[in-house]
């Protein structure tokens, strides 16, 4: 519970960080504010890239894209994902069959060869990129609720309440969201892990938003400087970036395996 | 049997699928090709003039009605006819399968040694459980299993590379070299490959590792396993002898079912490393729009990684007979 507890606190300082980037950041993010390629220095703390533009302020500020990317393209999955699974349940039938269908092709699919073909179509933009990681995840959270609801209503209270003339909107309110929220809960947070590592690896390809320097386009801008390899200046211009994905997707995927090992043991209690 | 044929024609819809999406893509976006012909790059402004367009959509079918077309698309698929790169000005498949060969290595080589050595060491953190070994296997293979590949690529590459010196930069094989034998030109390639695979080796490693873990914990409860105790056999024999030809079923069929998750980190590892294979043609064509090489190199990712999934599951109906 104590690694629990201490991720949250890194994911909520990271979300602060990017939420109040202007104010944790002594130097503009797009502005040049000292020489090409400083090395760390109690003024500029991560150094400098090649436009003399402060890291630090950079990474602050790629924080909140990652974090608003991550937790969109989640929420959105997660609440699509945990409707479409529920409706597959309840209904049964003919709507159980196409959904599953579907979610076994979209399981199939190479999902990274496929986004980053809808990308390269439909064009860099945050929306655009949290709509494609959001339609490449549903399908898990889907499965998950469709067979906790499929359980759910061989339970009486739910055929006493159907026999009382109880529709999909009463049941879902009164029964079927509070018994899966949980478990949504659980791959939301699951979900935004993965998309920040999506969104990192798109915008690291160059297929993110160019106007919103996320952590994946420091990294993208950073490879691409030619010389990269043979200065000193990778030691803080690439390692920044990428122990800064590391903290916060670390820290989601313990927070996701703690919250996953309470629910069972609540569970099996 | 009945199943098989229900599985193959899951399998020929998931296909017709991603070539419909592929064919729709391109057809759903806002613009033509000509209005990119006409202002490209900015500076440079062609513009032309109705009757050009007319004739350059009649030539390339582009007038056709949209059912026409498709079927037009569908037929030229089935005879290997993906199409002609407009940047690299070459036919699609021949540019495809000159880079195919290094992605294929890569994945392979990266899969065959991350499932081997995973299995082994699973099988020994299970023998060994709650011990220091166990422990430290756990933490390690599988904090590194939530790393993506591309950021332990990364640091292998300027640590290993930029920073030590030990390994080549980029490419896939030393450029512009005559090489005297074969064996140096192998000892070259895999110089190259060394860095690429460990990123990928290691970001894989942990799902193995669980993967032939439990299913060694299973098999060691087994009252043939104490058997094979009470018959006083040496514990390797034991342990590689009986218990792993049990415990190697599901990680054979997570192999083949794991090949689209490690084309995508194959995909940004050789971005990372120059590696002169799909991954980096992908990005090459996405940075140049040659929207009919993206569309080709999707069709053979798609196309792959459907068939080994359909080689898996026909191999897992195969070994074990109780999935029917």
């Amino acid at each position: 519970m104590n690694a629990a507890r201490i991720s949250l606190a890194i994911i909520l300082l990271v979300t602060a960080a990017g939420i109040f980037s202007q104010w944790v950041a002594v130097h503009p993010h797009n502005l040049p504010s000292g020489n090409a390629l400083e090395a760390p220095s109690p003024n500029h703390w991560l150094g400098t890239d090649d436009l003399g533009i402060d890291l630090w302020a950079q990474i602050c500020h790629g924080a909140g894209v990652s974090v608003l990317v991550g937790v969109s393209a989640a929420l959105l999955a997660g609440i699509g994902g945990s409707l479409i699974g529920m409706l597959a349940g309840y209904l049964g039938g003919i709507a159980d069959r196409i959904t599953m269908r579907m979610t076994d092709m979209m399981i199939i699919l190479p999902d990274l060869p496929t986004m980053i073909v809808l990308g390269a179509f439909f064009g860099p933009g945050l929306i655009n990129i949290i709509l494609v990681l959001a339609l490449f995840s549903w399908t898990g959270t889907a499965r998950i609720i469709r067979s906790r609801i499929l359980s759910m209503k061989q339970e009486q209270y739910i055929a006493a309440a159907q026999s009382y003339g109880a529709g999909f909107v009463h049941l879902a309110k009164t029964h079927f969201i509070p018994g899966v929220l949980p478990i949504a809960l659980a791959s939301i947070i699951r979900l935004t892990g993965r998309a920040i590592v999506a969104e990192a690896s798109l915008s690291f390809l160059g297929l993110g938003d160019p106007t919103s320097k996320s952590w994946g386009l420091i990294l993208n801008h950073a490879i691409n400087f030619k010389g990269i390899y043979f200065m000193d200046c990778w030691k803080w211009w690439i390692m920044s970036p990428l122990v800064a994905i590391l903290i916060l997707v670390g820290a989601f995927a313990i927070l996701a395996r703690e919250n996953e090992t309470s629910a069972v043991s609540a569970f099996q209690k | 049997m009945s199943r098989t044929i229900y599985k193959i024609a899951e399998y020929v819809l998931t296909f017709f699928f991603i070539i419909t999406l592929n064919f729709f893509l391109p057809r759903f976006m806002p613009g033509d090709p000509f209005t990119f012909l006409s202002s490209d790059a900015g500076d440079v402004t062609v513009t032309c003039s109705q009757a050009q367009i007319d004739r350059y959509k009649s030539y390339y079918g582009l007038d056709l009605p949209l059912k026409d077309q498709y079927l037009h698309y569908i037929g030229n698929l089935f005879t290997g006819d993906i199409g002609y790169s407009i940047y690299y000005n070459d036919d699609v498949v021949r540019i495809i399968g000159n880079r195919a060969c290094w992605t294929v290595m890569l994945v392979v080589v990266s899969l065959i040694l991350s499932g081997i050595i995973g299995t082994i060491i699973g099988s020994l953190s299970a023998w060994f459980r709650g011990r220091l070994f166990d422990r430290a296997a756990y933490l390690f293979l599988v904090g590194f299993s939530e790393i993506p590949a591309f950021l332990t690529g990364l640091v292998l590459l300027f640590v290993g590379g930029a920073w030590l010196g030990w390994f080549p930069l980029s490419g896939g094989i030393r450029p512009f070299t005559e090489f005297s034998s074969v064996i140096s030109r192998t000892a070259d390639i895999i110089h190259h490959a060394i860095l690429p695979v460990l990123a990928m080796v290691l970001t894989r490693l942990g799902d193995f590792y669980l993967l032939s873990r439990s299913s060694m914990l299973t098999v060691l409860s087994r009252d043939y396993m104490r058997t094979a105790k009470g018959k006083g056999l040496s514990k390797p024999r034991i342990l590689f002898g009986h218990a792993l030809r049990n415990a190697a079923i599901p990680v054979v069929t997570r192999l083949f079912l794991s090949l689209g998750t490690i084309f995508g980190g194959a995909v940004l590892v050789e971005n990372v490393f120059n590696y002169p294979g799909i991954g980096r043609l992908m990005r090459e064509a996405v940075m140049v729009r040659d929207y009919v090489l993206i569309q080709g190199i999707f069709i053979f990712v798609a196309l792959s990684v459907l068939s080994m999934n359909l080689i898996a599951d026909i191999l897992i109906r195969k070994m074990d007979p109780r999935i029917g």
